[in-house]
């Protein structure tokens, strides 16, 4: 077991109310899973996301990742299991904008600590997965939007973390070139890493091996893809045909 | 950590490149604060080895008896008032020969008194009404260091006599004979004719304010006819050799105590002064305004400081984004930290680095364009290292602490 989430619930405060952004979500992922979490914008799946990144702590509940309870953890211990652990994908692609592809690609090694001979091999090793050899020297905004979620992708990966997370990676492309990364996350996880994907589209959902569905920071459904997304769309017939 | 050092520079160094005249007005604080104190070290500095050079010039076996303490003597050390001093007797001509013939310690003295602010004519021109005159015995050259470049110094006869010839300082001269050789042209003091008959070497200004060369001397008779009886000399005293100028001083102090008539248990009402002590009290002096322009210095440092308070804190801000990305790929706290500290630090020694270059040019700018004497000293240069990162580190440590305390969820988010 990789992951290990119980009761776990996520509070916020604003003006006075306490809204929960999750309410109590157990579940269990296993090394080598390709998961999917669906849900409306707001049901809470960044929180999800970012509690399972370590970015973000739980109000209540336990969390054990990798055989280790995060909550005793200390915010160095955090940033570590980010560091190793964890390969974040973010929608906004979040790359630093006056760094190369390559500087960007070898920031989480840095951190690690590693000299920059070894950081540059592992950085150049990562750009081959996604094919973006061609533009080492490139910044950001000389990418397009694919090729930047590439060198994000790239950055996540150079770690060799336990854990791929990514928050609606196709979010901010077309189609075509969403289908392209996803093709790229179904590559990966043949090669044996463990995923988690956050998107809005059933189609993509449906061609995941696991789909968990989540409403108002709960899990309402989980089950394979395609039948979590079949379900999905029967709901949400039933919702429309309700209001029509 | 070396290599997160490095890490931590080179993108301290993109900033700068990113936006090069923010950093440059950021920095001008530290930049004025830094080339003030090197200037004005480099001006003291550089007075300091010369005022001790013209006085071992002096040589070492010349004291001076006066009624005066020293004109540098800053605090401390004596408790008499003004008015005490104002009200001893004055040292005449008598003193001088009294000293002259019962000190066996001491190899010859002269006397000088003095006028100052007078103007100097000819018949066709003036100079402004600030020249220093200057009465003096015959042997005078000998012990104060002034050399004749033209002409000759008076003779005895000429001061028994109250002959009325002067010697010119170099400032004079120019002033008033612009185009002709002064040798043998006539001067007018108060009203009456002058018979020029040398010039003396040039020898710039003591502390930047009293120019030496701006002088006229006349035999001390001649002097004390023009310019009042009643008044004060300083009477310098050479010893026989190096040996002897201690026993010269007790012999000369047990002359004086005697024709005053000072009882064992009174002070001094004279002051007897080496060289030596008046190079003291010029680096007392000059400690004093080192401390003065390390106030104004601090002061701008501090203005400085707050420069950079607010351009990290900007840069801060900026970056939020940036900051939750690193903090999201494992960056540990005390390592943003370091980052944003290491920028200040930086930051500020560049300021530093800068004021230095600047005070080392205002140095030589003043030395070529003014004829001051000027010298950096190394200690300033440490000094001023020290306190522009010293600077950045203080006011660098609170933003730091701010862009470490980001929370990465909430900076992704930020726009
Ligand atoms: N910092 C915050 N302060 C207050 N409410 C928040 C905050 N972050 C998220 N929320 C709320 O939590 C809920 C879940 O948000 P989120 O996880 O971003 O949803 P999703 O990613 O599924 O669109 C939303 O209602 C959102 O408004
Ligand atoms: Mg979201």
């Amino acid at each position: 077991m990789l992951i290990s989430l119980q009761g776990i619930r996520r509070e916020y405060h604003v003006g006075g109310e306490i809204v929960a952004a999750l309410a109590g979500v157990d579940l269990a992922i296993d090394r080598g899973e390709f998961v999917a979490i669906v849900g409306q914008s707001g049901s809470g799946k960044s929180t999800l996301m970012n509690v399972l990144g370590c970015l973000d702590t739980p109000t209540a509940g336990s969390y054990v990742l990798n055989g280790k309870d995060v909550a005793r953890m200390s915010d160095d211990e955090l940033a570590d299991v980010r560091n190793r652990e964890i390969g974040f994908i973010f929608q906004a692609f979040q790359l630093l904008p006056r760094e190369t592809a390559l500087a960007n690609v070898e920031l989480p090694l840095v951190y690690r600590g590693l000299p920059a001979k070894e950081r540059r091999a592992r950085a150049l090793e990562a750009l081959e997965k996604v094919h973006l050899t061609q533009r080492l020297h490139h910044k950001p905004t000389e990418l397009s939007g694919g090729q930047r979620q590439r060198v994000a992708i790239a950055r996540a990966l150079a770690a060799k973390p336990s854990l791929l997370l990514a928050d609606e990676p196709t979010g901010n492309l077309d189609s075509a070139t969403g289908a392209e990364i996803i093709r790229l996350f179904e590559a990966l996880h043949a090669e044996g890493n463990t995923i988690i994907l956050v998107t809005h589209e059933p189609k993509l959902a449906a061609r995941c091996p696991r789909a968990v569905r989540i409403t108002d920071g709960k899990i309402v459904d989980d089950g394979p893809g395609a039948e979590v997304a079949f379900r999905d769309q029967a709901t949400g017939q039933l919702r429309d045909e309700a209001h029509s | 950590m070396i290599r997160a050092f490095f890490d931590n520079l080179r993108l301290a160094f993109g900033t700068f490149v990113a936006h090069p005249l923010r950093t440059l007005l950021t920095l001008l604080g530290i930049v004025i604060g830094v080339s003030t104190v090197m200037t004005m070290m480099a001006l003291l500095e550089g007075l300091r080895i010369k005022v001790n050079k013209d006085l071992s010039q002096l040589g070492a076996n010349v004291f001076r008896v006066d009624k005066w303490p020293q004109g540098f003597r800053v605090g401390g050390g004596n408790r008499m008032n003004w008015n005490q001093i104002a009200a001893r007797p004055p040292l005449t001509l008598a003193d001088r020969r009294a000293i002259a013939e019962s000190c066996p310690s001491v190899l010859r003295t002269a006397a000088s008194s003095w006028q100052p602010g007078q103007r100097v004519r000819t018949v066709t021109t003036e100079t402004q009404p600030n020249v220093f005159i200057l009465g003096t015995t015959v042997e005078y050259p000998d012990t104060s260091g002034i050399t004749i470049a033209q002409g000759r110094y008076f003779n005895d006869a000429e001061d028994v006599d109250g002959r009325r010839v002067a010697v010119l300082g170099p400032d004079v001269a120019d002033r008033l004979f612009p185009n002709i050789e002064p040798l043998g042209q006539e001067i007018r003091l108060k009203g009456r004719p002058y018979t020029v008959i040398g010039i003396v070497e040039r020898r710039g200004k003591v502390l930047g304010l009293f120019n030496l060369d701006n002088q006229v001397l006349v035999p001390m008779n001649t002097f004390l006819a023009a310019y009042g009886k009643r008044r004060t000399s300083s009477i310098s005293v050479e010893a026989k050799d190096a040996q002897s100028v201690d026993r010269a001083m007790e012999e000369v102090t047990r002359v004086m105590r005697q024709r005053r008539e000072l009882g064992p248990n009174d002070e001094n009402n004279f002051e007897v002064s080496t060289n030596e002590s008046s190079a003291k009290s010029l680096n007392e002096l000059s400690t004093v305004i080192t401390a003065a322009t390390f106030g104004v210095c601090i002061l701008s440092l501090l203005v400085g400081g707050i420069g950079v308070l607010n351009i990290m804190l900007v840069s801060v801000t900026e970056r939020t984004r940036e900051i939750g990305v690193r903090k999201a790929l494992g960056a540990r706290r005390r390592r943003i930290l370091a980052q944003f500290a290491t920028e200040a630090v930086a930051l500020s020694l560049a300021g530093g680095l800068i004021g230095i270059g600047l005070g080392f040019g205002l140095a030589a700018l003043g030395r070529w364009a003014l004829g001051l004497y000027t010298a950096v000293p190394t200690w300033a240069v440490g000094l001023s290292l020290a306190m522009s990162s010293g600077v950045g580190l203080v006011f660098g440590i609170y933003p730091a602490a701010r862009a470490a305390r980001i929370d990465p969820v909430e900076a992704m988010r930020a726009e």
